[in-house]
């Protein structure tokens, strides 16, 4: 655990305040870690994937004895000490060759973690051609109905989606978006539903993907795309994995979103309009504020019939009137 | 001229900006992400993965960007950026959600009071001037008088008495209890999370003192009572219901039989194996009537110079 500090300086004070939890978070800082062995394969592909995450990447250029199935301990306090929530982990065992583990964190603690071992490597500097622009948000793109069903596999694209997904971006020019990392399955194996949820041999390889997207006009408001490959291409397997539903409280805490956004969202695009919100059906509902209706200045159609006696109940009515509104001033 | 040409390549564009699935695309703007849940075609798959791979992915993109075409947008000296909608995948965040900041003294007062906040203005009025002045600062309004160079003194007053020194201490008298209060109403949103720590420092003083008290010859029964001091409070018996589960009556004689087996290698420990049968310095002070153990080889092999040496163990 790190000591806290209170800072002596502005420099510091923003530094410590860049760090505090936000309502509407930004892209996740992953850490490249490499453990004690690192083959050429994984070097290459954290060293790709690295390129894919700059700028909210750090590296570690020295190796750690880093077990994160056996030991998180310092993989919290690296995050801790780096301000990062997602880790990468590289590391090349004769039991477990070419392994990358991605975790990730809630609150500087281990949320979850899933192992993938690389084959196939391809590296960006196979591929010809212009690579995406260091910064740039990715477009990503997951295949295969397994995806929504198998809870190791939906896993994984939730932790993918985390590492490359920039959630607090609001507005985007289209011609900026340079690349897309597709995820894809090989065919479904007949076998998937009735096997159990661990055994990971079964399951078809994941194919990551990645792409230089080339946009020309169509005539239409879309454009025409055209892909190209760009590197880094690997297929994954997967194999040992923490599942976020093994610490059910950090889960919960980390699902927690902020009351405020979802008004907003709900009133349409975060902008305050007042009087106006979208009910549960999806319509527009809006309320009108009507000013105070003068009932005594009324004027009503004079019928014959009650003009009999009508100085009597003109000024039992008058009376009524006077007073009405007087209590209502005073309430 | 003859434009069929031309329609006809516009007509295949648009055919291939056109995605048609089974299942449709299911697309998240926010993330800009796209999900295929169609099943994998195994045969186009198998001729060529790469080329699959490369076409399914295309259609991912091309259903993206056809989304993405539909938000508004807005006009920027880069181009026009389109607006995206709030993620509709839900991901677990990096840190906890923002703790609300305690409110301090006065906005718990306003609120019981129902006062509404209003934002002062930082120019105010000057009716002397006729001009707009400054109501902190520089040439401030909260300065006023200190700097007239004639100012009344009441009938009576101190030789020494100096009108402007007098509102210049009470304007900073007023910035120091305002201050001061800051630090209170920090304080006080910080001992909310410290509360629990100095309880604890509390507990230990108050253990410690009740130590001590006991701590004497006579285990405090013939020391002075000073005024207002507390009776020191034994620990309540506490009978358990005759009749319980069985589990807990296993986890019970389970803990005390594990509690006997801890004692009995401790004295092991401590004796080095020996027998502990006989309690040896209870059966001595038994045996010498708690005189002690030199005291008893005295006694048993008489008086003499020749065995004062011989009776030690």
């Amino acid at each position: 655990m790190l000591r806290t500090v209170k800072p002596k300086n502005a420099r510091s004070k923003r530094a410590l305040e860049a760090r505090e939890p936000k309502e509407v978070e930004g892209p996740r800082t992953a850490l490249f870690v490499k453990g004690t062995h690192t083959g050429d394969v994984v070097n290459n592909a954290m060293k790709d994937l690295m390129a894919l995450k700059r700028p909210d990447a750090i590296a570690f250029s020295k190796k750690n004895p880093v077990h994160p199935f056996d030991d998180a301990a310092s993989l919290e306090f690296w995050a801790q000490k780096n301000d990062a929530s997602m880790f990468l982990i590289g590391q090349s065992t004769k039991k477990r060759p070419n392994g990358l583990v991605f975790a990730r964190m809630f609150d500087y603690k281990v949320l979850d973690m899933c192992e993938v071992g690389v084959e196939n490597f391809v590296g960006m500097g196979s591929f010809k051609g212009p690579k995406s622009t260091p910064g740039h948000t990715p477009a990503l793109h997951f295949a295969s109905d397994l995806f929504d069903t198998h809870p190791r596999l939906a896993h994984l694209k939730s932790l993918l989606l985390s590492f490359f997904a920039a959630p607090s971006v609001d507005a985007l020019h289209l011609p900026g978006l340079e690349h897309v990392i597709s995820v894809s399955l090989g065919p479904t194996p007949l076998s998937t539903s009735t096997t159990p949820e661990d055994d990971v041999a079964h399951l078809p390889k994941v194919h990551l993907r990645t792409y230089a997207i080339s946009q020309t006009p169509s005539g239409t408001r879309t454009p025409l795309i055209t892909l190209r490959p760009m590197g880094p291409h690997m297929d994954l397997t997967l194999r040992r994995a923490v599942p976020p539903s093994s610490n059910p409280h950090l889960l919960n805490l980390a699902m927690k979103r902020p009351k405020l956004v979802k008004k907003e969202v709900e009133k349409g695009l975060g902008k305050k309009r007042k009087n106006v919100e979208v009910d549960e059906m999806g319509d527009v509902r809006g309320r009108i504020h009507v000013g105070a209706q003068e009932l005594g200045a009324l004027k009503g159609k004079r019928v014959k019939a009650l003009r009999d006696g009508e100085e009597e109940s003109e000024e039992g009515e008058s009376d009524g009137e006077e007073e009405r509104p007087q209590r209502k001033r005073r309430r | 001229m003859d434009v069929s040409d031309i329609l006809a390549s516009n007509a295949a564009t648009q055919k291939l900006t056109a995605v048609e699935k089974e299942i449709p695309l299911q697309v998240d703007a926010g993330l800009l992400t796209v999900t295929d849940l169609n099943p994998v075609d195994k045969e186009s798959y198998d001729a060529n993965t790469e080329d699959y791979l490369l076409s399914t992915a295309r259609d991912g993109v091309q259903t993206l960007f056809a989304a993405l075409a539909a938000f508004p947008t807005v006009s920027s000296p880069y181009g026009a950026l389109t607006q995206l909608p709030p993620p509709t995948t839900e991901l677990p965040r990096a840190k906890p959600l923002p703790k609300p900041k305690p409110p301090t003294k006065w906005e718990q007062f306003a609120k019981a009071k129902g006062i509404q906040k209003k934002r002062k203005d930082r120019k105010v009025w000057d009716e002397e001037k006729q001009d707009w002045v400054n109501r902190w600062g520089r040439d401030g309004k909260n300065k006023e008088g200190e700097d007239a160079w004639l100012s009344e003194v009441k009938q009576g007053a101190d030789v020494d008495h100096d009108p402007a020194q007098e509102l210049r201490t009470a304007r900073k008298a007023r910035v120091a209890k305002n201050e001061r209060q800051q630090l209170q109403n920090n304080a006080r949103a910080q001992g909310s999370s410290q509360a629990p720590e100095r309880e604890q420092r509390k507990m230990e003083i108050d253990r410690t003192l009740a130590t001590t008290r006991v701590s004497t010859a006579s285990m405090g029964r013939f020391d002075r009572q000073l005024d207002g001091e507390k009776k020191i409070r034994g620990v309540k018996r506490k009978f358990e219901p005759n009749e319980r589960s069985v589990e807990e009556e296993k986890k019970n004689s389970l803990s005390i039989i594990s509690k006997l087996e801890s004692d009995t290698k401790r004295a092991k420990k401590e004796k080095g194996g020996g027998d502990d049968v006989v309690n040896v310095r209870k059966a001595i002070r038994n045996a010498s009537g708690g005189k002690g153990s030199a005291a008893l080889s005295r006694g048993s092999s008489g008086k003499g110079k020749g065995t004062k040496g011989k009776g030690k163990r």
